[in-house]
């Protein structure tokens, strides 16, 4: 039972991270980003060259993925989202671009770093042990460092000038701006910094899990699934969804096991009962 | 054009598909094209299911579900049950319309960026249990699916065994044809009576349509049911012509690329799903020529058409219009 | 004359605010009923909950004897109550015309199928509804906007063309929501006559306005909310002679709530 918590709490938090990413940039431009998964990988193979290939220190190699990321993220923004947005009032035109995205994202992740499963030695060797846990160190680690990201990103959004601005553009985009919010701007770093959360977790995560070419469609689905059950466009909803999520699959695995791997299928269900009584999820605000 | 104008265009049309287009094919001896044609025709009716819950305001990329549904139901239904194919298309369109209703039951209530969300995970559930559930056979997917058979009606044969023919590729391109007709003019007679007129004020204004007394619960749960079972008997056919079924089959991207047919097709016509297929495969295999570079092109295809015409490929409307005599 | 709609002990709250509490009033068949109030007052709410687009904590709505209160919106507009909305809630990328004729949907005798299938009863429906169309745009004075997209009609002739989307569904009793909102004189007076003419159809009209001089000229009776409770009920002179009104209402201008 321990072990099964343990494991969900360690599957949450990087959940957590992933879909914080994409509720941000969600809440501040109602962008649902299709290329937030192909953004994952992307970190994940930067890591993979810095600290796999090259044997630079794994920290440098996660910051790294971050910071390219967040690059990517706001040339991606300034030069494709806010251009359309701006020129376009049906929200089906930002996903068909954010479907564009993704399949370019793909194809150039693809190109540069083939189809192969790829994998990084191990960050620590060894394995805590005790009556109830068995975990290795490297995933306590990660864990860890998860939450802590968390934790910074809140700080963040509550204290920072930017945090507090871009909740206000969360909030309402039009008093936003009329109260001086540079909208534009933030926007930009919106969107860097959800991308930039998306890279730091595949950074991170290569030293567990290693990384792939094709998982980036399945990450996003789990972060949209993450999002439906906290409600779309909350901080606090995209955590929650996170940690439910990785507890659902964690205690999944273990009851589930002898039918096979219906988890998902089961929470699929579990969805649908929960969106009929709670159609913005658990914290999001109603809308229509 | 005046409706007599419009049925010979309409005629005329139909007949080049179904005598013109092989005869063309046999001439050039590009026997090829009929998988491709065929192909479109098929994509074309799924993509049309999806465009009939665009009309009443909801954006669907859960259509690749439905098409795996439908495959895995002709398929399981045909190798363990020995069903005739022809009995389990119509029931591969019935069982994705029912599992339609009871998903839609719950998420027809969400709107936009929402519905689009749950849509797409549903695709992706589907895969995910394809590979899970005993019945689908797991990764080895379901193969050597036989051919669909004879129909016989009173010592007639209406409909010959698939497997006794030389050109079975003919006979499937003949029937995909033959249903992508019905289908489109199912879904034109519903867009141009009052059920269609009643479907646009949904997309419209959901509440101001409840207040004339349009039941709207109903009407969406309508549309999402023949959207996917237009999706599952697509599913369906795609599995008799390859033989085989894995959860490969339809996924992630199939579904994205349905609602790319559409919105490249034009959401307001509903010869646009077949149009934006067209466009969109024959583009695609154009492009297989570029061999890795194939999806960097034609993703970066779309983003310059999103940046040159951002409201939607919908600006592309001419050439539809056009067309829409066909 | 017989009430057409008893309003008893409705109540409605959302989480801890009170919108509604226990408002009880009735309305007679054929009268000119308004609802007025401070902003704030639940106006809207009370509105929603005849229209049954929201459900009351406690309390009912019965029209005819019959309680509509939980029923589905588009089963309380079959039954003849009918809203319209605030602004421009209309179907915007259609015509006036096609707007009219859509809202004529209650009154087919063809089912979906026979309307998809085009049989003879579905023709004379989609005739009668053309006529019946064309017989309301003349009524409402919206023959030059006929074949205009809904969307590019000018301000005033949108409430206009609201009202005639409610006035299609053959209602029995009409609910216009602030009808008269941001008019001129010269439109609310055209829009006055309008209501006038509507009641003359034989329809129940009640009404939720801010614009006071239109309510006192146009109504038979009148309803007063402040917070949530009614507080009068009564003719117009009555109420303009009700202290607890006028204090309700300079109390807001002395504080200017919600404004």
């Amino acid at each position: 039972m321990e072990q099964v918590i343990i494991n969900g709490l360690y599957l949450g938090a990087q959940y957590a991270l992933i879909a914080l990413g994409l509720t941000l940039i969600f809440a501040l431009m109602n962008v649902l980003n299709f290329a937030h998964g192909q953004m994952y990988v992307l970190g994940g193979f930067i890591t993979y060259v810095i600290y796999g290939q090259l044997g630079l220190p794994f920290p440098l190699a996660v910051i790294c993925s971050g910071l390219t990321l967040a690059a990517v993220g706001s040339v991606i923004e300034r030069f494709l989202f806010a251009p359309v947005i701006k020129r376009s009032a049906r929200e089906e035109s930002t996903m068909l671009l954010a479907a564009a995205v993704a399949f370019f994202l793909d194809a150039i992740i693809l190109l540069l770093f083939g189809e192969k499963q790829r994998g990084v030695p191990k960050i620590i060797n060894g394995v805590f042990v005790s009556d109830s846990i068995v975990m290795p160190y490297d995933r306590i680690v990660v864990g860890v460092v998860a939450m802590a990201m968390i934790v910074a990103f809140m700080l963040y959004m509550q204290y920072s000038k930017p945090g507090r601005a871009m909740r206000a553009l969360a909030q309402d985009r039009t008093a936003a701006q009329l109260m001086g919010v540079n909208v534009d701007r933030y926007s930009t770093i919106g969107f860097a910094l959800g991308a930039m959360l998306a890279g730091l977790v595949g950074g991170l995560l290569v030293s567990i899990t290693g990384v792939n070419s094709g998982i980036g469609g399945s990450i996003s689905i789990k972060a949209f699934l993450m999002v439906m059950i906290g409600g779309a466009g909350v901080v606090g909803g995209a955590i929650a969804g996170g940690f439910i999520l990785g507890m659902m699959e964690s205690v999944g695995l273990t009851l589930l096991r002898n039918f096979g791997d219906v988890t998902y299928l089961v929470i699929f269900a579990l969805l649908m009962i929960f969106l009929s009584i709670r159609p913005h999820g658990l914290m999001g605000k109603p809308w229509g | 054009m005046t409706a007599r104008q419009k049925l010979g265009w309409v005629i005329a049309s139909v007949a080049f598909l179904l005598v013109g287009v092989p005869l063309l094919i046999s001439a050039t001896g590009r026997t090829d094209l009929y998988y491709t044609l065929t192909t479109v025709a098929l994509l074309s009716i799924i993509s049309g299911g999806v465009w009939l819950t665009f009309y009443i305001g909801r954006i669907n990329i859960g259509q690749g579900a439905f098409a795996l549904i439908g495959g895995y139901v002709s398929a399981i239904l045909v190798t363990q049950y020995g069903v005739s194919f022809w009995l389990t298309l119509p029931l591969a369109g019935l069982f994705c319309a029912v599992v339609s209703i009871v998903i839609g039951l719950p998420i027809l209530r969400l709107r936009g960026v929402y519905f689009a969300m749950v849509t797409l995970t549903m695709t992706e559930v589907a895969r995910l249990s394809a590979f899970a559930l005993p019945i689908t056979n797991g990764a080895k997917g379901i193969v050597n699916i036989p051919l669909p058979g004879a129909v016989t009606l009173f010592g007639v044969t209406i409909i010959p065994d698939f497997a006794t023919l030389t050109n079975p590729r003919l006979a499937f391109y003949i029937t995909s044809v033959v249903m992508m007709v019905v289908c489109f003019a199912f879904l034109y007679r519903l867009v141009h009576s009052r059920v269609g007129k009643i479907c646009q004020s949904l997309q419209q204004n959901e509440e101001l349509a409840s207040s004339i007394g349009v039941n709207i619960t109903y009407m969406r749960i309508l549309a999402f049911a023949v959207s996917s079972f237009l999706g599952g008997i697509g599913g369906a056919m795609f599995a008799a012509i390859a033989q085989s079924m894995y959860p490969s089959s339809f996924g992630v991207q199939d579904s994205v690329n349905f609602m790319l047919n559409c919105f490249l097709g034009g959401l307001g016509y509903v010869l646009g799903p077949m149009l934006g297929t067209f466009v969109l495969y024959f583009g695609w295999d154009l492009l297989f020529k570029t061999g890795d570079f194939q999806l960097l092109i034609y993703s970066s295809i779309l983003i310059v058409l999103m940046l040159v015409l951002p409201n939607g490929l919908l600006s592309i409307r001419l050439p539809v219009q056009k067309r829409a005599s066909l | 004359m017989k009430d057409i709609l008893e309003i008893s002990n409705l109540t409605k709250r959302f989480g801890g605010l009170v919108a509604n509490n226990n408002i009880s009033f009735a309305v007679k068949e054929r009268e000119i009923l308004s609802v007025i109030g401070p902003n704030g007052a639940g106006k809207s709410t009370l509105f929603k909950l005849i229209a049954s687009f929201l459900h009351p904590t406690s309390g009912e709505v019965r029209f005819r004897g019959q309680r509509i209160s939980g029923l589905a919106p588009h089963k309380v507009a079959r039954m003849g109550v009918v809203r319209t909305f605030q602004e421009t809630t209309i179907f915007k990328s259609m015509t006036v015309r096609e707007n009219i004729v859509i809202a004529h949907h209650l009154r087919s005798r063809a089912s979906l199928a026979g309307f998809f299938l085009g049989t003879s009863t579905a023709q004379q429906d989609e005739e009668e509804f053309a006529r019946s169309a064309d017989e309301i745009i003349d009524f409402l004075g919206l023959g030059a906007y006929r074949h205009e997209m809904a969307s590019n009609l000018p301000h005033g002739h949108l409430r206009a063309l609201g009202i005639a989307i409610g006035l299609a569904t053959n209602p029995q009793v009409l609910l216009l929501d602030e009808p008269f909102a941001g008019m001129n004189q010269e439109e609310t007076k055209r829009a006055i006559e309008i209501v006038r003419g509507v009641r003359d159809r034989g329809i129940t009209v009640l009404l939720v306005e801010h614009d006071m001089p239109a309510v006192m000229n146009i109504s038979d009776r009148i309803v007063v909310l402040n917070f949530g409770e009614k507080i009068a009920e009564g003719t117009p002179k009555e109420i303009q002679e009700n202290p607890k009104v006028i204090e309700a209402y300079l109390g807001v201008e002395d504080t200017a709530i919600g404004i």
